[in-house]
């Protein structure tokens, strides 16, 4: 592994059952590079994230994320690790519904020793950044889909994570709310130099990114 | 934990939250009324005794009357009652070397009966002023209670009945008897419910026999927990006596009493099982519907102990709050049963009145049920719906950490 490399899957085979659906897949993501997985539905993208960001462990394969082999560890391990060093952003946006925008985006902070007004400033900052500080005391129920959108890419940084996940993020937006986040996470990786990994089935999204890796049927295109 | 979560979970859920409150709650205040309701029953039966400040009653039974109700051929005048024939000097001086005995009291008993019918009057030691007879002097309605003699004090109803003012001279077995005063008995008190009281001297003079006869031995224990085994040393010391306690009124209690008293234990817990059960169930069913939330979780970086830290702090909030609300409902429940009176029957021995005279049914009182607040079981009550969100947390956690993160979210 590269130095500069941030993220490595190593023939990574996942199977369902008699279904493998991820099929001896090896890639690599270099720190500040941003990285979108493109293919049709159901060839194995979400799966492939999933398995990258230790949300899933491989049936066969290795990952290494941020120098820390991760495919051997406990759940409580991995838990801790992607508190620590990962972001996640969800399609569906995955918020909690009782708790306010800024009490979502500083969830991942719960856990963490900090006191209620460090987490709330850190939570308001990155609304702001996300052009939300309007919103902050809102449900998401009160929330457009954009809006919950930025919410969830705010919750994504909140623990400034070394890398963000990033499952076809604008699927549940229309075309121009869709157009918006992608303007939020390309600066994002412009500016901040942030790390991410997108999976998108929209080949137009995914020059975005200025890394594209193709798949179909589980196996990552040449 | 964040407080701050576990408060909007409650009350933004607001559905979920009213029925683990309320399951929690119909556990406890079934719990709470059962040993409440128990506890006064106990109380109910101890009353007599406790009235009077006794633990223990001694008399001695005609022998020939032990088994029957039957009058005799001819019954006039003054008389001992068949329940209490004479204790001898040498009777109390025997009960006097049993240790435990704290205090002993003594009165005379009798029966006059007349062509208007019978009275029950009682002679009373003044010596022993919380034990005994003596207490209905804490009762007095009207005047004062008597100090010399030649006084009586009539018990309020019957002077009513009989056309008796304060003032009045009274005639009982041939002599004449200054009412000073009158009383109410109190509820619960059939062991010294007499028509008239009388200085025990005055109530001996009454007697043909000899000065100094006493028939009913009151007395106080330094230990209650050993009223069985001092029973037990007096029937052995005096043979042929009779010793009665609190126990001898439960024995003629069915029904209700002795369940409470044996089985509200279990009763109690079976309800707390039931309780539980559907505690542990309705949470089990909030995981499942809770189960995005947790993926949520998980993917985003907490840890199954820190998800459970977190539920355990909703299902606790929600178990004091079923339990306070549990206890409330409790004591209501067991208050309003309070306004019941229940039948208390007096033992044969204990019926100051003759069993065959025409109100024999005064062996049977009512007595309003005495529920009172106990903080230990109030506490104990608490302490069960705190247990019961702690073990619905242990099986939430245990199901919970089982969830994985990826699966939950590929079916969201």
């Amino acid at each position: 592994m590269n130095n500069a490399d941030i993220l490595m899957g190593a023939n990574l085979s996942k199977k369902y059952g008699s279904l493998e659906v991820v099929k001896d897949v090896s890639l690599t993501v270099k720190e500040g590079e941003f990285v979108s997985l493109v293919g049709k539905s159901g060839c194995g993208k979400t799966t492939l994230l999933s398995l990258l960001s230790g949300l899933e462990r491989p049936t066969k394969g290795q990952v290494i994320l941020n120098g820390k082999e991760i495919t051997g560890a406990s759940e409580e391990e991995l838990a801790l690790f992607r508190r620590n060093h990962v972001g996640f952003i969800f399609q569906s946006f995955n918020l909690i519904p009782t708790l306010s925008a800024w009490e979502n985006v500083a969830l991942p902070l719960f856990p963490m020793k900090m006191t209620h007004e460090q987490r709330q400033d850190r939570a308001l900052e990155l609304l702001n950044q996300m052009e939300m500080g309007h919103r902050t005391e809102h449900l998401p129920a009160a929330l457009s889909g954009g809006e919950k959108q930025r919410v969830a890419i705010a919750r994504a940084l909140a623990n400034h994570p070394k890398i963000v996940f990033a499952d076809e993020p604008t699927g549940n937006l229309d075309s121009a709310t869709g157009d918006a986040i992608m303007i939020i996470l390309s600066e994002l990786h412009k500016k901040q130099g942030m790390t991410m990994l997108m999976v998108t089935h929209e080949p137009e999204l995914a020059k975005t990114a200025n890394r594209v890796i193709r798949m179909q049927d589980g196996e990552v295109l040449a | 934990m964040n407080y701050r979560y576990i408060w909007k979970e409650i009350r933004h859920h607001r559905h979920r939250t009213i029925v683990n409150v309320l399951g929690i709650a119909v556990g406890i205040a079934l719990f709470v009324s059962i040993n409440a309701v128990s506890a006064a029953y106990q109380r109910a039966i101890s009353l007599p005794f406790k009235n009077i400040g006794a633990d223990i009653v001694v008399q001695r039974a005609e022998k020939r009357s032990l088994d029957s109700g039957q009058p005799p051929a001819s019954m006039r005048g003054i008389r001992l009652p068949f329940s209490n024939q004479i204790l001898s000097a040498q009777d109390m001086e025997k009960l006097r070397t049993i240790s435990g005995i704290d205090a002993m009291a003594a009165s005379l008993l009798l029966w006059e009966f007349d062509q208007g019918g019978f009275k029950t009057i009682m002679g009373v030691d003044l010596t022993a002023p919380s034990l005994g007879p003596i207490k209905v002097k804490d009762w007095l309605a009207q005047g004062h209670f008597f100090s010399k003699a030649g006084e009586a004090v009539l018990e309020k109803h019957f002077a009513k009945f009989h056309q008796i003012k304060l003032g009045d001279t009274y005639r009982i077995g041939g002599h004449s008897f200054y009412v000073v005063g009158l009383l109410e008995i109190k509820e619960g008190s059939q062991v010294a419910s007499a028509n008239i009281y009388l200085p025990l001297a005055d109530a001996q003079s009454l007697l043909a026999g000899s000065a100094g006869d006493i028939n009913i031995a009151y007395l106080h224990m330094k230990n209650p927990a050993q009223i069985d085994e001092i029973k037990t040393q007096i029937s052995k010391t005096l043979p042929g006596v009779t010793v009665t306690s609190s126990d001898s009124f439960l024995e003629l209690m069915g029904g209700m009493s002795q369940i409470s008293s044996q089985f509200s234990l279990v009763v109690s817990l079976v309800a707390l099982a039931g309780a539980f059960f559907l505690i542990i169930k309705t949470m089990i069913g909030n995981l499942v519907e809770r189960s995005r939330e947790i993926g949520i979780l998980k993917a985003i970086g907490w840890t199954s102990s820190d998800i459970q830290k977190q539920l355990l702090g909703e299902v606790v909030l929600q178990s004091v709050m079923g339990g306070i609300a549990g206890i409330a409902a409790g004591y209501l429940i067991s208050y309003l049963l309070g306004y019941l009176s229940i039948p208390v029957s007096t033992p044969w021995e204990l019926n100051l009145t003759p069993a065959f005279a025409k109100d024999a049914a005064a062996a049977v009182k009512t007595i309003r049920l005495p529920v009172s607040f106990s903080a230990g079981l109030t506490a104990a009550a608490l302490a069960l719906s705190v247990f019961a969100g702690g073990l619905a947390s242990y099986f939430m956690g245990r199901r919970m950490s089982k969830m994985k993160p990826a699966d939950i979210l590929r079916r969201l």
